[in-house]
């Protein structure tokens, strides 16, 4: 019996009943991805698409036509010192945050799957900077970076360093913000971790300690290699965020003091809404995109060689 | 290193076990490396808790106490007159409900979109599947920062800013939704759908009436992730919104604290208020959050 003749004894032999069951099921999967690809699409490619025509004109959103310039935007743009100046912020910035925050997240991920209790309870304090709105954890940290009535200072004191205006000192400024940075994005590297680190074989540690493996030794040649595939994961994901940082420098710092926390996308939006010269900050914005796809390529090509998952 | 170790008998890795176990490896190491893990571990949730605890009770000081020097942890007063105080000078009830709504309507559609377009990806074969899936995980590399000029310029085309419209409009679908939808839908049986479709039911049918009650847990946690990251949407809301009729919680409390800067006490009570959903929300659904990030690696 074929497959046609089951599916018209099914709908009683009636042939327009079976066409309309083929054509709903040849048209289900489109409809059904339909809204979300196109939602999804709408705002990620057509805008870059419009950004790369974009950068290539003297684009004014008051004028009604837009003149081509060519390249001009991306000469104007490399010879700008502060462009230079915000990917130097940029590239501090990110390297301030990435490199630390993984080995913290780490560490605590190891800590906390040695079978402690109250895990649960710690997974949450450290994940609740993860879930608070950035704008509003900057609100927090102006205050707690408060020379005089902040706690911070107190603290410090307290150490017995010297107390400083954080945000306000251009010589502290991307230090108090790569510190929120580190705060505010532990949480989630660590749950990362934790998981990769509980998907791992109970076997594979007892085999080691029958052959007569240390802790160290296990974690040296199990632990580490099998957490590479999401080593290299979170280290991508976390140098692609750092590069877009923006909502928390612009509330701590707001790119200041004296330019010193003026990151790419900052600089970008200050381009962009403070300037309106939509034309230059397009062409920056596909410089950023450009920088970052070839960092993620250089990390999956260097990095990426040796993962495996068995 | 003993005997035992070198020894790859099983007889003898027995005997190193149960030695082991009768605990005569020195108590004193194993107790110091728990106490050293523990004081890591809380020594590090101190810090990550601490801002909340300070601006928790420094919501219940009073504008005063919060100019003391050297400032106070605990509130000496404690007072309730914070909250009520921040209404009356700002609309802040107005914001409140600006954030509900760019933040549910956006998670239900995102949510229905998403787990639609997983169960397309996830349960049917059609041509471009894997072009199309593929490209969505990819423009997952394009920085949103990178795409916010052009949609600027197409938002305002539209006639859209300054709108709700124009405030959701940009978050009704999501790759990593798409994604981690897909993942769940896959661990449904096709066996399920086809005995489904044996019965006579068509497709939509058997993606509401078994697909959708089958995946409560997965929707859960979509809607949970989606609703966290809308409420403390930023960048777009304060490209799209000039007016402070649409300022939505994250946008008015950064303008409130440059407003009032002298009113600690009240920007604090005001910043409890804005992140408290979300954190109370969280406590109570960690489970879904977890597996959410389990499961794909990422934040909804």
């Amino acid at each position: 019996m074929s497959a046609k003749t089951t599916t018209m004894r099914r709908c009683g032999g009636n042939e327009r009943k079976y066409r309309w069951y083929r054509f709903q099921k040849a048209s289900a999967p489109y409809i059904f991805i339909l809204p979300g690809v196109v939602f999804y699409l709408m705002v990620t490619i057509v805008p870059m698409i419009t950004g790369f025509w974009m950068s290539f004109h003297n684009w004014s959103i008051i004028r009604p036509t837009q003149p081509w310039v060519g390249l001009d935007n991306y000469r104007k743009l490399f010879a700008d010192p502060l462009f230079w100046t915000s990917m130097k912020n940029t590239l501090v910035y990110s390297i301030g945050v990435v490199p630390l925050q993984m080995i913290l997240a780490l560490l605590i991920a190891l800590l906390l799957n040695t079978g402690i209790k109250g895990r649960k309870f710690f997974r949450l304090l450290y994940y609740l900077p993860v879930i608070t709105p950035m704008s509003i954890a900057a609100v927090i940290w102006t205050w707690i970076y408060h020379p005089n009535l902040g706690i911070f200072n107190q603290i410090v004191r307290f150490i017995g360093l010297r107390p400083q205006d954080w945000l306000g000192n251009p010589d502290w400024a991307m230090f108090s913000v790569i510190l929120v940075a580190i705060w505010a994005g532990i949480g989630y590297r660590m749950v990362v971790y934790l998981a990769a680190l509980q998907g791992i074989p109970r076997t594979y540690y007892e085999a080691a300690e029958i052959d007569g493996a240390g802790r160290w030794d296990a974690f040296k040649y199990i632990t580490l290699p099998l957490l590479k595939p999401t080593t290299l994961y979170i280290l991508v994901t976390s140098v692609i965020s750092s590069f877009q940082v923006f909502g928390l420098v612009n509330v701590l710092t707001g790119g200041g003091p004296l330019n010193s926390t003026q990151v790419a996308v900052s600089y970008i939006f200050k381009r962009a809404f403070g300037d309106l010269q939509f034309g230059l900050a397009a062409a920056m914005s596909f410089v950023l995109f450009a920088i970052i796809l070839a960092i993620t390529l250089i990390q999956w090509k260097f990095l990426g060689k040796e993962v495996t998952y068995e | 290193m003993s005997a035992h170790a070198n020894s790859s008998t099983l007889d003898s890795a027995l005997r190193k076990q149960n030695k082991q176990g009768a605990g005569q490896s020195p108590k004193w190491g194993r107790i110091a490396c728990r106490v050293v893990i523990y004081a890591i571990v809380i020594l590090g949730a101190v810090m990550m808790a601490l801002p909340f605890v300070w601006l928790i009770l420094s919501s219940f000081k009073t504008l005063e106490e919060t100019m003391f020097f050297p400032p106070t942890f605990f509130p000496k007063n404690p007072t309730f007159a914070n909250f009520r105080e921040v209404f009356e000078r700002i609309p802040f009830a107005r914001y409140y409900m600006n954030s509900i709504i760019t933040s549910v309507i956006p998670t239900i559609i995102t949510v229905t979109t998403c787990s639609m377009a997983g169960f397309g990806f996830a349960k049917y074969k059609f041509t471009g599947r894997n072009t199309l899936f593929w490209i969505i995980l990819a423009t997952m590399m394009v920085p949103f920062p990178a795409t916010i000029v052009p949609l600027y310029v197409m938002v305002a085309r539209a006639n859209l800013i300054n709108t709700y419209a124009g405030l959701i409009i940009i978050g009704l679908s999501s790759a990593s939704g798409i994604f981690m939808m897909r993942q769940f839908m896959m661990t449904i049986p096709d066996e399920l759908l086809d005995a489904a479709r044996i019965d006579g039911a068509g497709e939509f049918r058997i993606f509401n009436e078994i697909v959708i009650p089958l995946l409560k847990p997965a929707l859960a946690t979509q809607s949970l992730f989606t609703f966290t990251r809308h409420w403390g949407a930023y960048v777009w809301p304060l490209i799209c919104v000039n007016s402070d009729r649409l300022r939505t919680l994250p946008l008015a409390i950064p303008y409130f604290s440059g407003q009032y800067f002298n009113f600690q006490n009240l920007i604090n009570a005001a910043s409890l208020m804005a992140i408290a959903p979300v954190l109370i929300l969280f406590i109570f659904t960690q489970r879904y959050f977890v597996e959410g990030i389990t499961i794909t690696g990422m934040k909804g």
